[in-house]
């Protein structure tokens, strides 16, 4: 019998680290849930308004001040060009329809706003866009369970797919948890993100399971620090390429810097589900799985 | 070298992709600029220049980009001159004489084929539907129709009306505009425009091709009579005629019949004819004695336009008879519809956004290049993997390209996401064939393939349901993803896998 190295004596007792992150996330979530009637907050894409953009220099706590009794959920920020570092833009965002808006604002700066002239407008109506989000909830639920019947299906083993499920479950649950926690609005972009982690996030945990379940040659320690070793190569590159990517994009696009925010987070913490979680359960199930057989062996 | 069967298919894939990008003869050495959208009133569309054709000679004059072909305008048309103009173009020369500018625009060549979305390259787009009332399939392809012309009548030509449905059942309209943004553009593609011209309180004709047989549009019968000053600013009247149907022209006989004269407007009727669009008052045109009773065809149309200078009233004068003329043309749309999303973009935002994107890609590429040499330390390979992730993009690319698929920002996330989990399997194809075990070569990548098909179908179903949720309006994210993850697991990837297997011999 070899050596019992701190990992086998104490990875049971690691799983407590994801399983303190879920309940956690889970109460947060329910929370969240019974006082606002949402998993996360929404920005106006997914509540229905007005994302206006004024190319003017107008002052953002101005606009504030003056504009948020015509204007509900009123919001709005400066927009500096990177190289002069001159405003080039304002931007508006508030849950009043695109015509009450314009004419508000309109009267505000006394000249006729007109959208692809002077200003950008994204509208959204309240109806369409409660119709949107319903439908990319029910996609997301629907990539899930698409994905887990996948993951069934390559490993036919009930207890292993089930760890890598419940890895890409926590992922996402713990991720949006943070998300929420910094403040960050969910706009469709964001939710294409989650998706986009789904991908992501089985690909380590396929890569885990492969190795350990698929493999006989070498011990089940050297099969997973194997697989550690090439799951983190992957990860960290995906990681500091999107958070490179990210550095760049924050100033000119909020869609792509929502989706590469998600995934720098969702990346990071799938690194503790594969290593921790997915690996803790597998390694549960593997001892006890060769237990069974020597007992059965008579050993 | 012998290369194999998988490296030739990638680079057969590549060649073919950079031709779908770059056109053949490439399109950067073309010269010229290519017409974006032309009047199909203006003398030169009757003549046969279409949109899409390049131009490459002004009055006998080679140009090469927009900048020459401005400078070689520019000045050229005096109001009230008749002048001449000759466009060349490889399909022959094309005239054209007047005294404004033709009614023309154009753009530099395109250097690829690649088509950026609309929140890249800058337009509008706007998701309409039925004001309480859901469409049908045929009701929906109807409304698409009738709107094609009006927007059409109206001038814009460089534009995409389709109609859409998603996941929840509902049918909307999609319309998309490249470029900039036209002036009433919510007016035009959401008010009903609802044309009547009444006497009394009988309707005597309304727009549309039932009613009118034709409207005028050439500089003879449309026009702008005068301008004046009025209490806030100025006011800039405009006229044009239109020709009745026979039916039309009966009905306002038989209206005018019964009429007397106005004893407060000597030679005139006492009744008007009252315009109205959308039900509001436009016009209110005195009839004259001589009219009482007879079948005309030919009617004067006026209105107005307003403004703070008189430039600003010419304008919207002349906007207004666009509109009225395009309303009286296409007739009213059969429902009241509603702008349930809009979205505009300046062009001019969208070309930073490419100069970022393709910075930003870069960069992401640069830091993976990085922790590659670092953890392997063997640069001929980390070089192929950096290759294969670079033809990976280049062949996804490609088929948009070929495809026409218009790239826009989900599409951009979309590609953005193929790198990273492009990488993700050249580094389990890396760590398989690296390993010590004893396997040969050719086990080792079935090992890798085994993990990475695994990872593609999960990808593959997860986006699925993205093809058609929220109006498709996310579904660019969806195909490039597909695109990029099945190129890489049938094209690049295997290719990569002989290469690696090459180097191990070499060593």
């Amino acid at each position: 019998m070899e050596e019992r190295n701190w990992h086998d004596k104490y990875y049971k007792i690691m799983l407590l680290i994801p399983i303190v992150i879920i309940l956690f996330s889970l109460v947060y979530v329910t929370i969240n849930y019974q006082q606002t009637g949402d998993f996360f907050k929404k920005d106006i894409s997914l509540t229905g308004g007005t994302s206006v953009t004024l190319y003017d220099k107008i002052s953002a706590t101005q606009v504030e001040k003056d504009l948020s009794g015509k204007l509900s959920n009123l919001n709005s920020r400066e927009i500096y060009d990177l190289g002069t570092n001159e405003q080039k833009a304002l931007i508006i965002e508030t849950t009043t329809d695109w015509n009450e808006t314009q004419q508000v604002l309109e009267d505000y700066v006394g000249y006729p706003i007109v959208e692809g002239q002077n200003a950008d407008v994204q509208f959204t109506g309240s109806v369409l866009s409660e119709s949107f989000y319903s439908q990319l909830l029910i996609a997301i639920l629907v990539a899930f369970a698409f994905m887990a019947v996948v993951v069934f299906i390559i490993f036919r083993n009930l207890v292993p797919s089930g760890a890598v499920i419940i890895s890409a479950f926590a992922d996402i649950l713990m991720t949006l948890v943070v998300i929420d926690l910094t403040g960050i609005k969910m706009s469709t972009a964001g939710i294409v993100a989650i998706l986009m982690l789904i991908g992501y996030s089985v690909d380590t945990d396929i890569l885990l399971t492969t190795r350990v379940l698929k493999r006989d040659e070498d011990s089940l320690n050297t099969r997973i620090l194997g697989a550690l070793k090439t799951g983190l190569t992957m990860t960290l590159t995906s990681f500091f390429a999107i958070l490179a990517a990210l550095f760049i994009v924050q100033s000119f696009s909020i869609v792509l810097a929502q989706i590469f925010t998600i995934l720098v987070i969702g990346l990071f913490f799938d690194m503790v589900n594969t290593w921790i979680t997915n690996v803790s359960l597998l390694k549960w199930y593997v001892e006890h799985k060769e237990h069974k057989v020597h007992r059965e062996a008579g050993e | 070298m012998k290369l194999g069967f998988k490296i030739w298919l990638l680079i057969i894939a590549l060649v073919f992709s950079l031709v779908f990008i770059f056109g053949l003869p490439p399109k950067f050495l073309d010269s010229g600029v290519v017409v974006t959208s032309i009047g199909q009133n203006s003398t030169l569309f009757d003549q046969g220049l279409k949109q899409g054709q390049t131009i490459n000679s002004v009055d006998g004059k080679s140009i090469s980009n927009l900048q020459e072909y401005t400078a070689a305008l520019s000045g050229k048309f005096i109001t009230g001159v008749e002048t001449k103009l000759i466009l060349g173009t490889s399909n022959g020369e094309y005239t054209y004489y007047g005294n404004e500018t033709p009614d023309l625009t154009v753009a530099d060549i395109p250097k690829t084929n690649i088509k950026l979305g609309l929140d890249l390259a800058g337009g509008a787009r706007a998701l309409i539907k039925a004001e309480n009332k859901s469409l049908s399939q045929s009701e929906l392809s109807d409304l698409v129709s009738i709107t094609q012309n009006r927007l059409n009548a109206f001038g814009l030509t460089d534009l995409k009306v389709s109609p859409v449905s998603d996941l929840a059942g509902n049918n909307y309209m999609l319309i998309e505009i490249a470029g900039a943004t036209p002036k009433d553009l919510r007016d035009l593609i959401s008010k009903q425009g609802k044309f009547e011209a009444k006497i009394g309180n009988l309707t005597v004709f309304e727009g549309g091709a039932r009613d009118i047989a034709s409207v005028g549009r050439d500089a003879q019968s449309a026009r702008i009579e005068g301008c004046s000053p009025s209490s806030s600013g100025y006011t800039c009247t405009f006229a044009f005629d239109i020709v009745l149907s026979g039916a039309a022209a009966q009905r306002s006989a038989d209206a005018t019949a019964n009429l007397t004269s106005d004893p407060s407007n000597q030679g005139y009727l006492s009744e008007k004819l009252d315009l109205f669009l959308d039900d509001n008052p436009v016009d209110s045109l005195a009839i004259s004695e001589g009219l009482k009773g007879r079948v005309t065809t030919q009617i004067q149309i006026s209105g107005s336009g307003s403004g703070n200078t008189q430039d600003e009233a010419l304008i919207d004068a002349k906007a207004q008879m666009k509109k009225l003329q395009t309303i009286l043309m296409t007739g009213s749309l059969p429902y009241k519809l509603e702008i349930v999303k809009l979205d505009t973009i300046s062009p001019l935002l969208g070309e930073e956004f490419v100069k970022y994107i393709l910075l930003a890609g870069l960069v992401a590429i640069l830091s993976v290049a990085i922790i590659l040499f670092v953890r392997y330390k063997r640069w001929k390979a980390s070089l192929a993997l950096l290759l294969t992730t670079v033809s990976e993009v280049v062949i996804i690319l490609g088929i948009s390209a070929f495809i026409n698929w218009n790239l826009d920002l989900p599409s951009i996330a979309g590609i953005l996401a193929t790198i990273g989990t492009g990488v993700d399997d050249l580094v389990v194809l890396m760590d398989e064939t690296g390993s010590k075990l004893t396997l040969n070569i050719k086990q080792k990548l079935k090992r890798a393939f085994t993990i990475i098909l695994g990872a593609y179908f999960t990808t593959l179903v997860s986006l699925l349901p993205l093809m058609w949720a929220g109006a498709g309006l996310l579904k660019g994210f969806a195909i490039t993803t597909i695109i990029g993850i099945s190129v890489g697991v049938f094209i690049t990837r295997p290719a990569f896998g002989e290469l690696l297997k090459r180097f191990r011999k070499e060593e």
